[in-house]
């Protein structure tokens, strides 16, 4: 039975519309990543899927992202859990055969999809990382009931009253703080983050 | 030619090869740019220059426009360079004039913008318009073939090619490194596709090869030097020591009887091999070999080379009565060596980078007691004839009784003149009892003299007769021995004043004679060596009651042996270093005390310890009854008299010639301390015995020279990283265990008596002590194989040969290597037992190697599952990027033989099936249908299981089955890794050796990879089999065949065509400097004496230009790329 889909074009060669800007978006990411190139030389041996300490939680494996990439399927990439698993233990990269970056294509496929808003059904775990990346960004350390407020307040609000009497506990216990504690420098901290935002070219470059 | 320059004319042709060139070189421009320049008459363009069409209009254009020079601007010379110069040929115009340009490889296909691909092709082409103008006909030369080929590698290839070259009727030189021809293919069991028995289809070919007429086989050696070209190589080849000569008739009596086992290599170190071995039973040739590499140490530093590994090895054995026999073969005085031998052995026993040396001498003396304890004492040696010739020996001590020990054995009856009472010399009187017990000592003399040898007494040379006397009763030679009896002195005041000062050996003669020799109660022994040690021990076993030895640098200098100084410290011997004497003191008449002075260390001296200097201001007094002065002894040579005239040199010992002790008078020979100094026993020992072998060759008149017996070397530099042999674990790495120590008397009674301290060793600890010696250089020479030996085929003195043969050919087929998997961390290689590399699986399951193809875990009990990983280290940018080609089908074929002799499941972790050749396919079909499981995915990591009950430990293959898109963990017993082919080791040796190139895959380069894929860049040189790329066999056996039937067609050719491009010397520019003779590598270059020129040889030349370019006059030059030529070309390009 064939299924018509939306992303797929019927002209020979071509991408449907919304694919071929994903695969434009995420090429990009790539290209930057020091030896990204070598996503083309993957021979799907599945020693990534091997070495993956996490990849029996994950719903499509890694091996299996790149040959869904080459497929022009980068929307049900995407939408899967994997790429949010991954624990960037970097044992794939390492022992990867043909090189390929696979820790760092999955980093680059997280910040598409952050991009485009694409995210996993019922797993909110990017939540969690924009959360926790926006918090540590600001007082260079992490700031626990912050975390939670927020994680909360992006995914399921109303849970947040359920866990007043574990704060409370916690509190009185003096396992968790009130206010934030933040590192000396914070200005260089996030000079440095800069630096590396550019680096990465997820910021484009302000000319001053 | 460079003034008329106006005869030139070219043609210039411009291949569009297709739309190769064409689609990406603007062919018309170029060819239209080409027209217009100088000198071009024609320029014409065309779809393939190379058709027949193409090359008519060469021919035409030469015929009719009178061209003298062509250049055609297509492909790569290596494709159509002869072509066209047959045309030119066809047409009358010498090759040479000529001229290709690459406009396809180097520009249209590397290049994708069609104007600058267009710009640089047009420059290509103006480059060689302007060099074709300064080219000039040369003629080319021929030489012959010599048809006889060298084959380098026994393997299947080499094997192969050897057979075919033969059967032509003309000469093979097959040289293999091992000492048997099989190669990689002797160690499997089964070949795939087919499953035919490896051996049952190798070794008739191999058998072949040994009866060949035409082959000679060269096993067991190496290529070392390789000179000349194309029909006429000089190769040098090193034949290695087999040392078992070619009678050797396989009867393996030999292997029985050595005592080393080391890892087999042939069975991937998994079973274990003697020393002396045949690598398998079909071994082609047939003799056995004895696997040695560097001597033992303990051997080499001994004076007399007494080869302790060998006894030690038996005595590991408890093969003690062999042992005894060794020792006595070339010890003569076994029981006084194992008991007082300075064992320069143990102080270079390679076991003290380990932990502490082997306790050799208490090894020795067990070996020796044993044999008296259970015979009584040696067997008389068996002395074939006598000899009349009569040698006299003056002087008993070690050297003389040595010497005269081993001239009885020759057939002498020497006599030996003693000065003293007693015979022995410093045996009998510098020794004292406790160490070296009397009764011991007279039996080994009796031993001796029972071999012939008689001892006189109490008369000394100088007193009761001279050198002129002997000579006069009939003596033929004399060795004289007299050793270094007397004390030195040291010069301090009150030295000769006092009662009480006593000289070293003269209170330990005093004492072992019996002599009266008083001992007081405080006594001091001035010295630091073994005399000190003695006599401070035997003071105290005269009841003084206080005895001091006073050395004047730390105990770390002091030349006593270290087992001396610990028993006497043991005794209560005060020693007080960093101290010496500078008067005694003396109270009427009496020794009171010594006044001394402290030191210090300074700078090393001359025997590197460091020089004593005198502490300033710290004189005092100690006081002491009796003083012992044992500082060093001298030769007493007061028998030399005005009648003969004896070089001597100042420190009063005799002059010699090192090597043959002759002195300088004719006859007399002198050995031992009289020579050396106070030095050891068995030093002195080696004196004697090479003075036996002097007179020997003086009686029979043979030339002083290539003398047998030992002399000790200076042994190489080792450390902790040195291996004792290279199958061993480093040094650092050999499991430590303590050296044994020997039971002594308790310090406590033994200082009031003369009983023998040291106890002995029981046969349990000898045999322990024994066990620790680690098997320095593999045969340890303890001659066991060579006593049961009925051909007698063993020799241990055999030489490495080195063999020159000249060819006309050569074929490389040196085979492959497999990757070490210690690299491979993540697959638990070395980690785990039951991870197999593939070889070591193909023994498992081969019925000669180590489970007799029981496919069994390392505990004995077969697999219930086993893992087969492809692709390890293949395919792979972290080791090897290329497909090693053969593992699929050789995983296969184990699968098979798996699932054909056990129970156990089996899986195949493969990325891609490579089943490509004839039947391959099929065999993976049937593979399958055996119920093999086969999963997609390479393994990440293979790890043990967490936990175990029953002690059952498998190992867990990590992988993702790509098929089902799962990540699974595989419980397996046994993993089998197939990994990567990859060239051997010495491929770069090989490569420099024959100048061949290696594609970056370190493998060697073939001439094209499709048409040429047997030659190399150098011409008569031939690659065959996995040397080239990983192959199979039936893909090696061809390409073998294949280059056999180049090389026959060179060889039937009788002659071949060589390229004139070559150096030449103008003998009018050359200034006769001679710089280039020596620069070239061929040898080509010889200097003209009478015209004071160099000149090349045109036979050796190949043009490679060092001489052009070091030429300081520029008077060398090379034709067809003169200076001209290349800034013509130059030139060409920039314009």
């Amino acid at each position: 039975m064939i299924e018509k889909r939306e992303n797929t074009s019927i002209i020979p060669g071509v991408l449907g519309k919304k694919e071929k800007h994903l695969r434009d978006s995420l090429l990009q990411q790539i290209l930057n990543i020091p030896g990204g190139e070598s996503i083309k030389k993957c021979i799907q041996c599945g020693c990534c899927t091997g070495s993956c300490p996490v990849s029996y939680m994950m719903d499509i494996t890694p091996r299996e992202i790149i040959a869904l990439f080459r497929a022009g399927e980068i929307e049900s990439i995407l939408s899967s859990r994997a790429i949010w698993i991954c624990a960037s233990c970097y044992a794939c990269t390492i022992r990867c055969p043909q090189g390929v970056q696979v820790t760092d294509i999955l980093y680059a496929l997280k910040r598409l999809a952050i991009d485009q808003k694409i995210f996993p059904k019922r797993f909110p775990v990017y939540a969690l990382s924009e959360s926790f990346v926006s918090l540590t960004n600001r007082f260079g350390r992490s700031y626990e009931p912050g975390l939670i407020l927020l994680y909360f307040l992006k995914t399921n609000p109303l849970k947040l009253l359920g866990l007043v009497p574990l704060f409370l506990k916690l509190f009185f216990k003096g396992r968790i703080g009130l206010l934030p504690k933040k590192i000396k420098g914070r200005e260089t901290f996030s000079r440095i983050l800069r630096e590396a935002e550019i680096m990465e070219m997820v910021v484009p470059v302000q000319e001053s | 030619m460079k003034d008329n320059n106006n005869d030139i004319k070219i043609g210039v042709y411009i291949c569009h090869c297709g739309s190769n060139i064409a689609g990406t070189v603007d062919v018309e421009k170029v060819t239209n740019l080409a027209a217009d320049a100088p000198h071009v008459v024609i320029a014409r363009e065309y779809k393939f220059m190379c058709s027949e069409p193409g090359q008519d209009f060469i021919i035409k254009d030469i015929k009719e426009k009178g061209l003298n020079r062509v250049i055609v601007a297509s492909c790569s010379p290596l494709m159509h360079e002869p072509t066209f110069r047959k045309a030119c040929e066809k047409a009358n115009l010498n090759r040479y004039l000529f001229q290709m340009v690459n406009i396809r490889e180097q520009c249209s296909w590397v290049h994708k913008d069609i104007k600058s691909a267009t710009e640089k092709a047009s420059a290509l082409i103006n480059a060689a318009i302007r060099r074709v103008v300064y080219q000039e006909p040369l003629e080319t030369f021929k030489v012959n073939v010599n048809p006889n080929t060298l084959v380098v590698g026994g393997g299947i290839a080499g094997i192969q090619a050897a057979l075919e070259i033969a059967e032509s009727g003309n000469k093979v030189y097959l040289v293999e490194k091992k000492s048997t021809i099989g190669g990689k293919m002797a160690k499997f069991d089964k070949t795939f596709p087919t499953l035919d028995c490896s051996a049952c289809i190798l070794t008739p070919k191999m058998v072949s090869v040994a009866q060949h007429e035409n082959i000679e086989l060269l096993s067991y050696s190496e290529i070392e030097d390789v000179e000349g070209s194309i029909g006429d190589f000089k190769i040098k080849v090193r034949k290695k020591a087999r040392y078992v000569h070619d009678n050797c008739t396989s009867c393996d009596e030999c292997t029985k009887v050595c005592p080393v086992q080391i890892p087999n290599p042939f069975d991937e170190n998994q079973s274990f091999r003697s020393a002396v071995y045949k690598t398998f039973p079909q071994a082609i040739p047939n003799t056995y070999v004895i696997d040695k590499e560097d001597r033992p140490p303990c051997r080499e530093t001994c004076p007399i080379g007494q080869e302790a590994a060998g006894y030690i090895g038996l005595v590991a054995q408890g093969r003690f009565e062999e042992a005894a026999s060794l020792i006595r073969e070339q010890n003569p005085l076994p029981i006084v060596c194992g008991r007082v031998c300075y064992h320069p052995c143990e102080s270079e026993c390679n076991r003290k980078f380990v932990d502490e040396p082997i306790a050799i001498k208490n090894i020795k003396r067990f070996v020796i007691d044993w044999e008296m304890n259970q015979y009584g004492g040696p067997k008389p040696p068996i002395i074939e004839k006598k000899r009349s010739e009569k040698i006299a020996i003056i002087g008993s001590g070690p050297s003389g009784l040595a010497c005269a020990h081993d001239l009885a054995l020759k057939g002498y009856e020497p006599i030996i003149y003693e000065k003293l009472p007693v015979p022995g010399g410093m045996l009998a009187v510098g020794i004292p009892e406790y160490r070296l017990p009397k009764k011991l000592l007279n039996s080994e003399i009796d031993y001796i003299k029972g071999m012939g040898v008689s001892i006189k007494t109490g008369i000394a040379l100088g007193k009761d007769f001279s050198i002129k006397d002997l000579f006069k009763q009939g003596y033929k030679a004399i060795y004289i021995a007299t050793g270094a009896h007397k004390s030195l002195k040291m010069k301090i005041p009150g030295e000769e004043e006092f009662v009480g000062v006593y000289h070293g050996v003269d209170f330990l003669r005093n004492i072992n004679l019996g002599n009266s020799q008083p001992v007081e109660n405080r006594v001091a022994v001035i010295g630091g060596g073994n005399t000190a040690t003695d006599a401070a021990r035997t003071a105290l076993r005269r009841g003084a009651k206080e005895v001091t030895i006073l050395y004047r640098r730390t105990r770390k200098e002091m030349p006593a042996e270290e087992a001396e100084i610990q028993a006497a410290e043991e005794e209560g011997v005060k020693i007080q270093y960093l101290i010496a004497p500078v008067e005694v003191l003396g109270k009427s008449g009496k020794v009171v005390g010594l006044k001394c002075i402290n030191m210090e260390l300074g700078e090393p001296d001359s025997s590197g310890r460091r020089r004593p200097v005198p502490l300033e201001g710290s004189k005092h007094d100690l006081g002491f009854d009796m003083v012992i002065i044992a500082v060093s002894q001298s030769p007493d040579i007061e028998f030399v008299d005005d009648q003969t005239n004896f070089k001597l040199s100042k420190w009063n010992t005799f002059e010699v010639n090192q090597e043959t002790l002759e002195t300088n008078v004719q006859g007399v020979f002198a050995g031992g301390d009289v020579v050396k100094g106070p030095a050891t026993v068995i030093l002195a020992m080696g004196y004697g015995k090479r003075a036996a072998e002097a007179i020997d060759k003086l009686i029979n008149k043979k030339p002083m020279r290539d003398f047998k017996t030992h002399i000790n070397k200076i042994l190489p530099e080792r450390d902790e990283n040195s291996r004792p042999h290279s199958y061993a674990p480093k040094f650092k790495d050999t499991l430590k265990k303590p050296r044994i120590k020997m039971k002594e008397l308790d310090p406590k009674t033994r200082c009031t008596n003369f009983e023998e301290v040291e106890l002995g060793f029981s046969e349990e600890e000898a045999k322990q002590e024994a066990a620790r010696c680690l098997n320095c250089g593999i045969c340890i020479e303890c001659h066991a194989c060579e006593r049961v030996c009925e051909a007698k085929s063993i020799d241990h003195n055999m030489k490495d040969e080195i063999i020159e043969i000249n060819v006309g050919q050569v074929l490389i087929t040196t085979g492959f290597n497999t990757l070490n998997c210690n690299s491979l961390i993540p697959y638990g290689y070395g980690e785990f037992e039951n991870v197999y590399t593939s070889l070591e699986f193909e023994r498992i399951v081969s019925s000669t190697g180590p489970t007799q193809g029981n496919i069994v875990m390392k505990n004995g009990k077969e697999p219930r599952a086993i893992g087969i990983i492809h692709c390890v280290g293949s395919r792979d940018i972290n080791y090897h990027p290329y497909c090693s080609r053969v593992c699929c089908m050789y995983a296969l074929k184990f699968a098979h033989l798996i699932k054909d002799r056990t129970k156990a499941e089996v899986y195949q972790f493969y990325i891609d099936m490579r089943s490509f050749g004839k039947g391959y396919e099929e065999f993976y079909s049937r593979i399958l249908e055996e119920g093999v499981n086969v999963i997609r995915g390479k393994v990440a990591e293979v790890a043990k299981f967490g936990w175990s009950n029953n002690g059952d430990e498998p190992l867990i293959v990590r992988c993702e089955d790509t098929l089902i898109k799962k990540y699974r963990e595989i419980p397996v017993d046994m993993v089998i890794l197939c990994n990567a082919i990859e060239p051997q080791p010495d491929a770069e040796k090989i490569q420099r050796l024959f100048s061949i190139s290696r594609s970056p895959d370190g493998f060697f380069l073939e001439k094209h990879p499709k048409l040429d894929p047997t030659a190399t860049a150098t011409d008569g040189v031939y690659i065959a089999g996995c040397c080239q790329g990983p192959k199979d066999i039936p893909d090696s056996v061809a390409q073998a065949s294949s280059a056999a039937a180049r090389i026959l067609a060179n060889i039937s050719k009788e002659e071949i065509e060589v390229e004139p491009i070559q150096a030449y010397i103008d003998p009018e520019l050359c200034a006769g400097c001679r710089l280039c003779n020596n620069l070239c590598p061929y040898g080509a270059i010889s200097f003209d004496e009478e015209e004071n020129i160099s000149k090349v040889n045109e036979a050796l030349c190949k043009g490679c230009g060092t001489c052009v370019a070091s030429c300081p006059s520029s008077a060398a030059t090379a034709k067809h790329f003169s200076d001209e030529q290349i800034f013509a070309e130059i030139e060409g390009i920039l314009e």
